[in-house]
């Protein structure tokens, strides 16, 4: 027998009994397309964490004021940083911009229109931490911060909001009551949710603290954010970071640190290890119906067995060896394997990429790997579902299948 | 003559099969006949007498218990399963009672597939099936499923498949059982025609003397026993005779 022979017998049987076919080739189509759908989520979950902190860099470090503690139990805030901290911490050789990060929300006013948002103050450093470029006008300097300045600098979903002009640089928008000059507008970022910078209003930490918010301590910093050179090693950082704010606290050996630092590479890896996890555990979810679906091959073949037995006397009896109706077999669950993969493939591809650029308007990422598992699978698959039926049909014997009902 | 090889020898072929219920029955007793070129033989007896299981030993479907079989000179009794299967391809050309066609496959398909088998090249395997059905007058149904035939021209594919190997044997089991009478007699000239003009060896087990007498020589089978070999009686009493004559040894 020739590969043809053999494609075009399996061929034959299997569109003999095109419901029963199709029926088996769904289950491995489900199953191959969950894989891929779920290889999808994983990827573009990774990829979408990837993005976000690559908006920040991954080079970011957030420090904390610690939480007052009384024998355990959490009292309320305290100002441990201050604005002298951040002057030290930016004088690190590692450290290329750091600002103090004051977040508030904002009740904007602009004409007839109103819009709620989350207001920041910071100091200039704020722009190259957070990576913001800058659309129209300009990010504020030092003494802006210095006077208190009533600048403000806009996201462009809240310029849209507001209903401003296509260049808002030099109007007026009174902020929670105060009125406040726009001198720029940062460039869309793309990322959306809960703390978009795309809709959040900038000012100068001393204008929030001083004009809008009128806080009892002017020097007290709730969280300052720094960004490190690229080259610099982030746990180097840190325990320089440490060192530097324990003396400058006089905290002694037996005290605990009065701060916390957050290093966004070691957050990123955390989140991108538990995403693994997940997408793990979504891919087994998948293959469970993969399997559900092999067991639906080697069933059909065995059905088919019982009702050739017939057929496989008569080929018996003219002839056909018992490696040739164990090769017949077996091609026959490979094919229908084969071809319940490959629509699996085109369907899971082309859904995911499909709801991902059309309906969630995100690249989902698209690797080649589905790909190859997909056709791994086609074929062991096929084989360990075929075997077990296959050698049932080679061991029968003519004389009984050729009398067989 | 004396100098040909017989196409089939079986001498003191036995067979016994294991019973469910524990220990085992024989069906054949110390079978010997030779079957030699050209020759068309009918192998009859009652149901039960052991016919079938002789035909499925002569056919090489199974194997005997003892006794030797040669198949054109060679051993083939101790042969393993796929050595047998070779030697069915090769030999044999089977045509059943019942037809036994590949009902989903169309009448080309059915008469190519013992060419497949034996791994001819598609081109070859076309023109053989095509002269064959052309000898069996069915070369215009190639196309056709089995199903949508009348069962002489069923049988007439089959005989066509069982020929297209070249076999040195056909081998012809109740090949009138499952035809009306006209029918089954169309079938069996044919057979006397492949017989006479082409030299076929034709074994064919009946149960019918009637059909029996198609052939030159009848063996009777009995019990397991050979009653009777030799050409064909003018009437059907002198094989029950020797089935008495069996009963009385």
């Amino acid at each position: 027998m020739t590969f043809y022979d053999i494609a075009h017998e399996s061929w034959l049987s299997i569109s003999g009994n095109k419901m029963r076919s199709f029926l088996t080739v769904l289950g491995i189509v489900i199953g191959i397309m969950a894989v891929v759908i779920m290889v999808a989520v994983g990827e573009t979950v990774q990829q979408s964490i990837t993005d976000q902190f690559s908006s920040l860099g991954t080079n970011t470090i957030m420090i904390r004021a610690g939480a007052a503690q009384s024998a355990g139990v959490r009292t309320g805030n305290r100002m441990t940083l201050t604005m002298d901290d951040v002057k030290y911490i930016s004088q690190l050789p590692d450290v290329a911009a750091a600002t103090p990060v004051e977040n508030s929300s904002a009740q904007i006013v602009y004409g007839n229109k109103n819009w709620s948002t989350s207001m920041v103050g910071a100091y200039p450093g704020y722009a190259t931490v957070q990576n913001i470029e800058m659309q129209y006008g300009s990010f504020f300097d030092t003494s802006a911060v210095r006077n208190a300045s009533t600048y403000a600098v806009i996201g462009p979903d809240t310029a849209e909001e507001l209903g401003l002009p296509k260049n808002p640089v030099g109007e007026i928008i009174r902020v929670r009551n105060t009125p406040m000059t726009i001198i720029g507008v940062t460039k869309a970022k793309g990322d959306s949710g809960m703390g978009s910078q795309d809709d959040m209003v900038i000012v100068p930490i001393t204008t929030l603290k001083k004009r809008i918010a009128g806080s009892y301590f002017p020097n007290a910093v709730r969280m300052i954010a720094l960004k490190l050179y690229p080259d610099a090693d982030n746990n180097v950082a840190t325990e320089q970071i440490t060192a530097l704010l324990r003396q400058r606290h006089k905290l002694k050996d037996s005290d605990a640190d009065d701060f916390q630092i957050t290093d966004m590479k070691q957050v990123m890896e955390t989140m991108n290890t538990v995403s693994g996890y997940l997408t793990l555990l979504l891919i087994a979810i998948a293959a469970v119906s993969l399997l559900v679906g092999s067991i639906g091959i080697m069933n059909m073949m065995l059905v088919s067995v019982a009702e050739r037995t017939r057929e496989i006397g008569i080929r018996k009896a003219i002839g056909a060896q018992e490696s040739t109706i164990v090769i017949q077999f077996l091609s026959e669950s490979i094919l229908i394997s084969f071809i319940g993969s490959m629509v699996g493939l085109i369907l899971g591809v082309g859904l995911s990429q499909g709801v991902g650029r059309f309906i969630l308007e995100y690249n989902v990422p698209f690797s080649i790997w589905p790909v190859v598992v997909s056709i791994s699978v086609a074929v062991v698959v096929g084989l360990a579902s075929g075997v077990m039926p296959a050698i049932k049909a080679a061991k029968l014997n003519p004389i009984d299948s050729l009398r067989y009902e | 003559m004396a100098t040909q090889t017989p196409i089939i020898l079986m001498k003191k072929i036995c067979k016994t099969f294991p019973l469910e219920i524990g220990g085992e029955q024989q069906v054949l007793f110390d079978i010997s006949f030779k079957i030699m070129p050209g020759e068309f033989v009918a192998i009859m007896g009652p149901s039960g007498s052991g016919k079938s299981t002789c035909m499925n030993i002569v056919g090489a479907l199974d194997s005997a218990t003892s006794g030797v079989y040669e198949l054109y000179g060679k051993d083939i009794t101790t042969l393993l399963p796929d050595e047998l299967a070779k030697i069915r391809n090769e030999y044999i050309g089977f045509v059943f009672q019942n037809f036994n066609l590949l009902p989903k496959r169309n009448i080309l398909d059915n008469v190519m597939l013992p060419l497949m088998y034996r791994g001819l090249p598609m081109e070859e395997r076309i023109s053989r099936a095509c002269e064959m059905l052309k000898l069996v007058g069915l070369e215009k149904f190639e196309t056709y499923l089995p199903t949508q035939l009348s069962g002489g021209m069923k049988q007439r594919v089959a005989i066509a498949r069982a020929l297209a190997g070249n076999p040195k044997l056909i081998l012809a089991d109740e090949p009138t059982g499952a035809l009306d009478s006209k029918m089954g007699n169309e079938i069996l000239k044919f057979f006397k025609k492949l017989n006479h003009d082409l030299g076929i060896t034709i074994v064919m087990i009946t149960h019918e003397f009637e059909i029996a007498k198609y052939a030159d020589r009848v063996i009777h089978i009995y019990d397991g026993h050979i009653t009777y070999d030799g050409k064909i009686p003018k009437n059907e009493s002198v094989l029950t005779a020797s089935e008495k004559k069996a009963h009385v040894k």
